[in-house]
């Protein structure tokens, strides 16, 4: 799976020329909760760069027509590259206008080459001098996602199936930075739809537009440092000189309280003082609520909505970040508090910087610091300052007028000349070089500096320490739809040495339209279902009607059933058992394999074959059971299919009982089926005289009699199948010709044909009796002459007769009485079918039993209790 | 996380072979209709998630083989159902007569359950044998619902499921009731009440 730099010719292979990829690396791109393996490439055409997104039909890719190009960001300046380098993967973010794409990737030298490689290119553009990049070359690939997709979607599309109309293919877009799903990836077991609600509020978030409209709300911050006094007069001409009531008011205060205990415990009596005469001094033309007040020591923000708005608004939250001693207490640093207020987001933060003049640089530290540090931890994943649609930052930020002396300051401020003060104010000049408050913007500085002041005075500071007068207290902003209709000073207010400052923006923020929104939901909604749909198992069988021609006794049959995957999933399937079966099948069907695992695309061979043997026979000669069968084949997860088995069973002397064939005198198979089926529901047989024995067991021993006294090891070695067969035909069918078979086929048909009976020549209920007096010969012969259905008795006795008649040749066929009573002890005495499952080592001991009982009929002189009619009556005689 | 959904319902949709079970849940479910008539030999199934009145549902519907050879296995699969949809072809009369038999069938099978009668195929006015007015009189008789649909068409489809799926939720809360109303009698104090009433 390695995949490496000599792939990158393959890569280039798939350029046009003049385009040079300069390296490609392995990616997994994240959609939703899918992770789809993806090939990067950085490619260069004239000094412009762009970023190639392969999927590859294998991994690595061995040809370039493995390759398929899914998309091509060019990068401009609205590409953006965020990295977040954790110990399991590297997080790649990729934004480029609409599109936000998340990559992962595995931690490793190569990685962080292919992702400084990227960042390079990003200076590269910002290095440029000529004319911004057009990207020209790039047009050929536009729509090329599109048609690929198209191509799979081609692939996997079944027959006849139509999209209704335009708009729902729409709908199913899948060039839409929203749903791409991989089919590889999900066919290698991946879970599409694990975390379906989030997929959901991305999927909501990206289409936001298509269900929000905007709403301008009037939104008031102010900032005061107020030096560590109480309120000592009405803060209504800052916070009410506007006309029209603000929407909201987000208020700050820096150096609240500057006693010990408010910096060591964190508590001060100011908090309630101030928050009061906020209220108090609010815009008298609307109700406000508070949605939260955060202080940390001398830093306070209270933001507070309209009545009208407290409704829409949602996850408010506060935090707190200290930068002052150490790094960490709470003289310095920020507090922050957001929310959302219908679908926007805003964020405000209010920060006291680090002071002094010659400390711009510890400044921008904090700023930075509070903006790494400060995190809404109540959310999953945290969010941090910058993930806001708005942010409004206030505060005393600190920044001072550069090298120049007070004297110089006051004189320019008293000439009106503000515009050589602020080219010198620190703050912008950070700004311009980008070291701080990187993406803020600030509205032109009209006010006067606002500080430092002669507390209760307009007077400029006339303390010892003459401070140069700086803009320390400032509103800046960011976001998207956020105008400052003012920008200003309220030097009416004296209680400080600063003077308050204010800001009004007017702000668009988007609210949502409930139909709207409940539309494009169904539509994400549907999507989504229709993704789950695609991935639930799909397979198509071959044949769902398996008809078996003519089954006969033990002549095996079988038929394929090809079951092929054509889902995007792995299956599992399986044959299951209908609620009242205690197998999945019939016990004449055997179904390999019965449980198995497809892959997409692939295929398994089931193979069905019926054998009728002597477990089934007889219920299919009775008419008891048929050859047919419904097969309910599952797949986990999934659906399930029904298979249906039939064939016509041809009847056999094999599966007909004693009592049935003792009242045939023709072969089986002339015999009518309806005829059979009355003589094994034992309805009164008219015509003939019934045979003693049946012929078919006369018509074997018969042919063992005369042909194979001599001959060893009789029903203990197996015939032939294609024997049992010729011998089935001929007992069935009847033939002028000599039996066919070897001797030793021809005593396991005689076998075969006395355990395929439903019942055997010891019927069941006097199984127990049976074993039970195995050891008393006066009482084993006791219940064969008194308990045996005639018929049955008949046979039991004949076979005796030939088994003894079998020993008395034991000098030349090597038998000895055990041997046989132990293999016709089983016949004789079969296990009820309720016995079968028992252990084994009860069946042994019930086997020497079963042997004992048969054994005292083969040594003992039955003479006296038959008749010679049995011994010697046959159909021939 | 937020939860997926809050309620998920399994349906069933029954009916004679070739009435278009399988087609009215590729309508629903996928939004799209095939012309070509392939017999359902088994039982399927698709997914949909609604909101219905302001709750999220998700429901698991099971399409079934409406031949008359695989009834008794079909039947196995009413268990836990929660809401039945019982199909026939307004072109087929045959498949309308059939209809008290699959309404039978659930009887059979399932305890309490939401149902509905749907004729689908109403797109062919020439075609139509069942009468509106004559499946109506019989829905009424049977207390059920009735809905004309055409899944080539994308007619009614669905208001339908929509309908049976209130129905479902409807009679989900109303258990809720009953057993928060039960609750409510075995207070303390209650039976004494009772006992009062009675003497009087």
């Amino acid at each position: 799976m390695s995949f490496n730099q000599d792939h990158l010719g393959i890569i280039q292979a798939k350029l046009s020329s003049g385009e040079t990829a300069s390296t490609c690396h392995e990616a997994s791109l994240m959609q939703g909760c899918v992770c789809a393996s993806r090939i990067l490439a950085l490619v260069e055409h004239e000094g412009e760069w762009a970023l190639f997104i392969f999927i590859s039909s294998r991994m690595p890719p061995e040809v370039f027509t493995d390759l398929a190009i899914e998309r091509v960001i060019p990068i401009d300046n609205d590409f953006k590259c965020e990295i977040d380098a954790g110990e399991q993967s590297v997080d790649v973010y990729v934004n480029s206008r609409k599109l936000k794409l998340l990559f992962k990737m595995i931690p490793s030298i190569k990685t962080n080459n292919f992702v400084s490689e990227i960042m390079r290119s990003m200076e590269d553009l910002t290095k440029r001098r000529d004319p911004p990049p057009e990207f020209q070359w790039l047009h050929k690939y536009s729509g090329s996602s599109t048609s690929s997709r198209n191509k799979t979607d081609c692939e996997s599309a079944t027959t006849d199936i139509t999209e209704d109309d335009a708009s729902k293919e729409k709908m199913l877009d899948l060039d839409s930075p929203d749903i791409v799903v991989s089919r590889h990836s999900v066919a290698q077991g991946a879970n599409p739809i694990a975390a379906r609600e989030n997929v959901i509020q991305h999927q909501m978030s990206l289409k936001e537009n298509d269900y929000t409209y905007t709403q301008i709300l009037r939104v008031f911050i102010g900032t005061w440092n107020v030096n560590g006094l109480p309120p000592t007069s009405s803060l209504t001409p800052w916070l009410a000189s506007d006309m029209e009531p603000p929407d909201i008011y987000a208020v700050g205060f820096q150096e609240l309280d500057l006693s010990k205990e408010a910096f060591l415990f964190n508590d001060t009596p100011r908090e309630e003082e101030w928050r009061r005469s906020v209220i108090a001094a609010l815009h008298p033309g609307a109700n406000y609520k508070q949605v939260a007040l955060v202080r940390l020591v001398g830093m306070m923000l209270i933001l507070l909505v309209q009545e009208k708005h407290e409704k829409h608004v949602r996850n408010a939250a506060f935090e707190t970040v200290g930068t002052g001693i150490m790094g960490k207490m709470g003289n310095k640093g920020g507090v922050a508090i957001r929310m959302e207020i219908h679908n926007t987001s805003m964020c405000f933060v209010n920060s006291h910087l680090a002071a002094h003049v010659e400390e711009f640089e510890r400044r921008n530290q904090d700023y930075h610091d509070i903006c790494s540090r400060l995190s809404f931890s109540k959310f999953s994943p945290p969010k941090v300052i910058d993930k806001h649609d708005q942010i409004y930052w206030l505060g005393d930020l600190n920044y001072r007028i550069t090298e120049m002396e007070p004297r110089i300051v006051r004189d320019l401020i008293s000439h009106n000349s503000l515009g050589a003060l602020l080219e010198c104010d620190q703050l912008n000049r950070q700004r311009s070089q980008k070291n701080v408050f990187s993406g803020y913007r600030e509205g032109p500085i009209t006010f006067k500096p606002t500080y430092k002041y002669d507390p209760g005075t307009d007077d400029w500071d006339s303390s010892e320490k003459n401070r140069a007068p700086a803009w320390c207290d400032r509103i800046l902003w960011k976001g998207d739809g956020m105008d400052q209709k003012e920008y200003r000073s309220h030097p009416i207010l004296r209680t400080s040495d600063h003077k308050p400052v204010s800001a009004m923006f007017e702000s668009q923020v988007r609210v949502i339209d409930v139909v709207k929104y409940r539309r494009v939901h169904e539509e994400v909604l549907k999507k989504l279902d229709k993704l789950e749909n695609e991935f639930l198992p799909q397979v198509t069988v071959d044949n769902t009607e398996i008809i078996f021609d003519v089954v006969r006794y033990l002549e095996a049959q079988s038929q394929e059933l090809i079951i092929a995957n054509t889902g995007q999933v792995p299956v599992q399937f399986g044959f299951i058992k209908k609620p009242d079966d205690s197998k999945f099948c019939k016990e004449w069907l055997n179904i390999d394999p019965a449980v198995s695992f497809i892959m997409p695309g692939e295929k398994c061979d089931v193979k069905l074959e019926v054998c009728v043997d002597k477990k089934s026979a007889s219920k299919l000669n009775c008419g008891e059971d048929k050859l047919y069968d419904i097969l309910v084949l599952h797949l986990e997860g999934g659906k399930d299919i029904f298979i249906t088995v039939t064939g016509n069973y041809e009847r056999s002397c094999f599966g007909s009982s004693i009592e049935a064939l003792v009242h045939i005198s023709v072969p089986v198979r002339e015999i009518s089926i309806g005829r059979l089926v009355e003589l094994e529901k034992g309805e009164p047989p008219g015509g003939m005289e019934p045979y003693p024995i049946p012929k078919e067991i006369w018509f074997l021993v018969d042919h063992l009699y005369r042909h194979g006294l001599k001959k060893q090891n009789l029903f203990l070695l197996p015939g032939l199948n294609s024997e049992l067969i010729a011998i089935r035909n001929w007992l069935d069918n009847g033939s002028s010709e000599p039996l066919p078979g070897s001797l030793h086929s021809i005593a396991e048909a005689l076998l075969l044909l006395l355990e395929s009976t439903a019942e055997p020549i010891v019927p069941f209920n006097l199984h127990s009796v049976c074993l039970g007096a195995a050891s008393n010969y006066l009482q084993c012969k006791q219940i064969v002459m008194q308990e045996l259905p005639e018929y049955r008795k008949n046979v039991f006795l004949y076979l005796c007769f030939f088994l003894q008649e079998l020993l008395s040749h034991a000098n030349e066929n090597g038998l000895d009485a055990k041997t046989l009573a132990t293999v016709f002890g089983g016949i004789f005495l079969r296990d009820p079918p309720r016995l079968s499952a028992r252990g084994r080592g009860n069946l042994t001991a019930m086997d020497r039993k079963k042997a004992s009982f048969v054994y005292h009929f083969l040594v003992n002189d039955l003479s006296d209790y038959v008749t010679s009619k049995v011994l010697h009556l046959g159909p021939t005689t | 996380m937020v939860q997926e959904y809050d309620h998920l319902f399994k349906l069933l949709i029954i009916g004679d072979s070739g009435v278009g079970k399988s087609s009215l849940l590729l309508r629903f479910a996928d939004n799209t209709f095939s012309g070509s008539y392939i017999t359902t030999i088994g039982v399927d199934f698709k997914i949909r998630t609604i909101n219905i009145e302001g709750e999220k549902v998700k429901l698991q519907i099971w399409d079934t083989a409406g031949q008359e050879r695989f009834r008794t296995i079909t039947s196995t699969y009413y268990r836990g159902t929660h809401g039945v949809i019982v199909v026939y072809d307004v072109s087929n009369g045959d498949s309308f007569a059939n209809v008290k038999r699959w309404l039978h069938e659930i009887e059979q099978n399932c305890e309490v359950v939401n149902r509905i009668l749907v004729g689908n195929k109403n797109d062919a006015p020439d075609r139509k044998v069942v009468l509106t007015e004559d499946a109506q009189r019989f829905a009424d008789q049977m207390n059920i619902q009735l809905f004309e649909t055409s899944a080539k068409d994308n007619i009614n489809v669905e208001e339908m499921f929509m309908a049976v799926t209130r129905q479902v939720l409807r009679t989900k809360q109303d258990n809720k009731e009953q057993e928060a109303n039960k609750r409510d009698i075995v207070i303390p104090g209650r039976p004494k009440k009772a006992r009062g009433k009675k003497c009087c």
